[in-house]
């Protein structure tokens, strides 16, 4: 028996790594495979997919124009 | 004169090289204030960080390797300065214990909104809560989140910028993620009450 044949509680600790695209082939197929028979998992993946790209939305703040013209002023003056 | 032409042709070639470098480096600048952004509390203090991270990457721009990670080599200059600024109050890994599992927070909201297309769930949290929830996260780990999940390095070179094992990277996103979503379940809950 291995990865996620093995009960979901060892298939949420692989989802994560599964979800930041750091498993190999092989592991990620076994992922899919658990994932397209699993319901209580694909629900629970669809939602860490999404929770992530919320995350990810909510903290994006852009910087200020006046922050990006300092920096371009740090560059070395051509001589 | 041919000693001098080889100079001149030498400099040249420096200065050319060095204007690449930092045309690439301002390209970055985006994404650099992201992750800053997220790495101190204040926009001002994300400010500071950003710039003295392209002060100090422009002064060293020869000890870049061409070719090698750009993005990873500014950013392991941004948590140097970070650290070395005093921004960060360290605590224990182990402080705070966690016992909940990764799909805590789904099943919180759940039990709290019934039957729910479970990838519009995560609409129920206001973008504030989440902007606060992770800011409440224990440095150690929020570093480890903002660079994986907002820079999107992955866990290799999350371990490069910030000098430690890779296990260390993923020990701490699981961890750290784990205790990002109980405070969301919190948030949640409490909104809800």
């Amino acid at each position: 028996m291995t990865g996620f044949e093995m009960i979901c509680e060892k298939c949420e600790e692989l989802l994560q790594p599964y979800l930041d695209r750091e498993l190999d082939d092989s592991e990620r197929r076994e992922a899919e495979s658990h994932l397209a028979d699993c319901g209580y998992c694909k629900k629970r993946y669809r939602f860490e997919e999404s929770l992530r790209r919320y995350v990810r939305g909510a903290c994006a703040e852009e910087m200020s124009p006046e922050l990006k013209a300092r920096l371009a002023n740090l560059r070395t003056p051509l001589t | 004169m041919a000693e001098a032409e080889t100079d001149a042709r030498r400099l040249a070639t420096e200065a050319r090289d060095r204007v690449r470098f930092e045309e690439e480096v301002l390209e970055l600048a985006d994404q650099v204030y992201r992750v800053a952004r997220r790495l101190v509390g204040t926009r001002e203090e994300a400010e500071d960080l950003v710039q003295d991270t392209y002060a100090r990457a422009f002064r060293s721009w020869r000890s870049y390797t061409p070719g090698t990670n750009l993005r990873a080599w500014l950013m392991r200059i941004l948590t140097n300065l970070n650290i070395d600024r005093g921004r960060r109050q360290q605590r224990s890994p182990d402080m705070q214990p966690m016992e909940e599992g990764d799909y805590f927070l789904y099943n919180r909201l759940e039990e709290t909104t019934g039957a729910e297309d479970e990838a519009r769930i995560v609409e129920r949290l206001s973008q504030d809560s989440i902007v606060s929830a992770l800011s409440s996260v224990p440095h150690d780990f929020r570093d480890v989140i903002v660079l994986v999940d907002i820079g999107d390095f992955s866990y290799q070179e999350a371990a490069q910028i910030l000098d430690v094992p890779i296990g260390t990277v993923m020990s701490r996103l699981h961890r750290g993620r784990r205790i990002l979503k109980s405070e969301l379940a919190e948030t949640a809950v409490g909104e809800d009450a």
